[in-house]
């Protein structure tokens, strides 16, 4: 029996391929979860919906990029959703940010194809280590990634000067990763 | 004391960062180079993919309105635009009631003379329509002088829009008489190459620049087209 990512790694093989059959059952197989995803970045149905209309348009024009960047399925697609909703995020509250370049999962990098993922239960960790942190900083790292928070945002946000955010936040991510290689 | 930041960025944290899209635009680019062409840059960068991504796991799935799917589809799979005539040719279908009307309103704007010693003449006539436009134009060919007088009945040009007028023979390219004139009624000569065949063409109205299509084609939307009936 394939297990549920070899699964949705034959759909977006298919798909690869402009299989619009294994783009339906794609499509059914994970839009819940990137519409969550959409959702929790937006906060707003229509603009959810809209981003994850996007979404799904850049894993039809962009499957072949997926066989070779070394990412798991639902992250690859989990990471185009949250990368589309932050863009959208951010060019509503600032007019514009980046909006047309596509983000780094889908470019192609230079791996080996035996180059192999992470397991999921040390992604899983994340969360675990995240609760480790100083709260504040636990924090930041979560507004980045869910609130599309900048440098800028979060500076504000903790009252603190930008530099001093950067120092703070580049040591939370060094004690995460010290956490994770536990 | 100044603001520098005292941790010093190694490739690691820069990889972090750019996932959690908190690097410049700059960094942005050279992140894209870096990552095609160096397979342990690529590597850090997918180390942080992948953890950063669990802080997803909690988020539940939401099922998105159906309608949503049916509009990505559509997105997704643009169906290529439907050649000019044959987007025409749908709209041929011109109700009987309507050419009765057309006929009545054509051969008053006409007052055509139907001599006796010259037998009835064959009477041509259209209505032009639309589903997608408000513009609604009679048509109708004078047989003897090679004219088609034409009244708009509803619908104006947009702003700074002209209308242009094609007739369409089958499997032809359309070709021009002309953007319409602001009032309502106006007569065009049928073109002597199309005179033989007049009961085949197929007049449509497009929307194009003022002053015609540039390009000597239908640039615009089909505003209304309608084909020729006998009466």
């Amino acid at each position: 029996m394939q297990t549920d990512r070899q699964e949705i790694e034959n759909l977006i093989a298919r798909v690869a391929l402009k299989d619009r059959d294994a783009f339906n059952q794609l499509y059914d197989r994970v839009s819940a979860k990137l519409f969550g995803v959409s959702l929790r970045v937006l906060n707003k149905r229509a603009a959810a919906e809209d981003a994850m209309q996007d979404t799904f348009v850049k894993i039809w024009n962009n499957a072949d990029r997926y066989n070779a960047n070394g990412l798991s399925p639902m992250t690859w697609l989990i990471t185009i959703a949250r990368n589309t909703a932050i863009d959208r995020l951010r060019a509503r509250k600032k007019g514009h940010q980046d909006i047309d370049t596509p983000g780094f999962e889908l470019v192609s990098p230079g791996l080996n194809p035996e180059q192999s993922v992470v397991a999921s239960s040390e992604a899983a960790r994340l969360s675990g280590c995240l609760d480790t942190l100083e709260e504040d900083r636990g924090s930041a790292v979560r507004g980045a990634y869910l609130d599309g928070e900048t440098y800028a945002d979060l500076a504000e946000r903790f009252n603190v000067p930008l530099n001093t955010m950067r120092t703070w936040l580049r040591r939370g991510l060094i004690a995460l990763r010290e956490c994770m290689s536990q | 004391m100044t603001d520098t930041p005292d941790i010093p960025r190694d490739d690691d944290l820069f990889a972090a960062e750019l996932v959690l899209g908190l690097a410049s635009a700059d960094d942005v680019s050279t992140a894209r180079r870096r990552m095609a062409t160096e397979q342990s840059f690529a590597e850090k960068m997918i180390f942080w993919q992948e953890r950063f991504a669990a802080m997803t796991d909690s988020i539940e799935p939401v099922k998105p309105r159906a309608k949503v799917k049916k509009q990505m589809l559509a997105r997704a799979f643009p169906t290529p635009r439907t050649p000019f005539f044959q987007r025409v040719w749908l709209w041929q279908g011109t109700s009987v009631a309507a050419l009765l009307v057309a006929g009545f309103l054509g051969v008053q704007l006409l007052e055509i003379n139907t001599r006796p010693d010259s037998g009835q003449p064959i009477v041509l006539a259209a209505q032009l329509t639309s589903d997608n436009s408000a513009l609604r134009v009679l048509a109708v060919v004078e047989p003897i002088k090679h004219e088609i007088a034409l009244r708009r009945v509803a619908g104006v040009p947009a702003p700074d829009r002209a209308l242009e007028l094609w007739a369409i023979l089958p499997d032809q390219a359309p070709v021009s008489l002309g953007v319409l004139p602001d009032q309502e009624t106006v007569r065009v000569l049928v073109p002597e190459a199309l005179r033989s065949q007049a009961a085949n063409i197929t007049l449509a109205i497009s929307d194009e620049p003022v002053g015609g299509s540039p390009t000597g084609a239908p640039t615009g939307d089909v505003l209304a087209a309608g084909a020729m009936t006998e009466l």
